[in-house]
């Protein structure tokens, strides 16, 4: 017996997910503007202390993983099932990238006794505490996002395999997709924001 | 027997295109960055870095070739109300007394 399903309500309910996870974030996003508002000159100095040349790379990485999970859902429309597997596996690559960057940046910082409640970073001005402490818990919670992302994408990836995502039925690939592009464009706002204050 | 999910499938060279157009803005973006801009610089890499959403929204996403209206407009729209969100509650905080 056919099961029944409903493609633009599942569709629907990714999208709707989507716009609370923007709420989420974007109730970050204010308050960073907020504190930004209020230290300028503490956020500029302490955004200096960033590795611009991480960020950027990690953008592209995230960038090129949107592109290739994108094509690999058309390659899976088109029946070209080990395209659409190849191209799924390279965007869990770059997932998988952007988080040994992450953990990198990350270490690096709290190497140098950076980190929330750190006593080197309660040591300095207040604004600078702020834009730490922010940067932890966006880049921290986004990193999160990127590793459950991983996850489903992972799941995605067997789904093909077994044959139980096909060209008559993708949905569950489309709609991943959906959520890792917005954990890409979560990013693409993070970015300027973090690595590029001026 | 024709799939009843999304028929219209978009060209690889659609996707590839788009990419690239990100990423010359990410390295627009960037540029900007090391410019001595000023108070322009915030807005313009916000103004950057929504429309690099907005690329990723409408192709990747496939907003653009949505067949059914509420996606096309309910997710514009919500996001704009959000916008406001953010500006009027910026808007109330930086023109406050004295909050330190």
């Amino acid at each position: 017996m056919e099961e029944h399903r409903d493609y633009t309500g599942a569709k629907l309910g990714m999208w709707l997910f989507i716009l609370s996870e923007l709420l989420l974030f974007g109730g970050m996003f204010i308050l960073y503007s907020a504190y930004r508002y209020k230290n300028p000159v503490d956020f500029h100095h302490a955004s200096m202390e960033l590795e611009v040349v991480l960020g950027t790379l990690n953008t592209i990485i995230l960038l090129t993983s949107s592109l290739t999970v994108a094509a690999s859902i058309a390659a899976i429309q088109r029946g070209q099932r080990k395209l659409s597997m190849v191209l799924l596996m390279a965007t869990l690559a770059l997932g998988l990238l952007f988080l040994v960057d992450k953990g990198f940046e990350w270490g690096t910082k709290i190497e140098h006794g950076i980190y929330p409640n750190s006593p080197t970073l309660l040591a300095r001005t207040k604004g600078e505490v702020l834009f730490f402490g922010l940067y932890y818990v966006m880049t921290g919670l986004h990193g999160l996002h990127v590793l459950v992302g991983v996850g489903v994408l992972s799941v995605m990836l067997i789904l093909i395999a077994k044959d139980e995502i096909n060209p008559m039925h993708f949905t569950p690939l489309e709609n991943s997709g959906l959520y890792w592009h917005l954990v890409d464009i979560i990013w693409i706002f993070l970015y300027p924001l973090f690595y590029l204050i001026t | 027997m024709e799939p009843e999910e999304e028929p219209r499938i978009t060209r690889y060279r659609t996707y590839i295109f788009v990419w690239m157009g990100l990423v010359i803005l990410t390295g627009i973006t960037a540029s900007a960055a090391g410019m001595q801009l000023g108070g322009w610089t915030v807005l313009i890499s916000l103004a950057i870095a929504g429309t690099k959403s907005g690329l990723v929204l409408n192709y990747f996403m496939h907003l653009g070739s949505e067949k059914l209206l509420i996606f096309k407009v309910m997710i514009p729209l919500v996001m704009a109300v959000f916008l406001v969100f953010i500006i009027l509650t910026f808007s109330d905080f930086a023109f406050r007394g004295g909050v330190k």
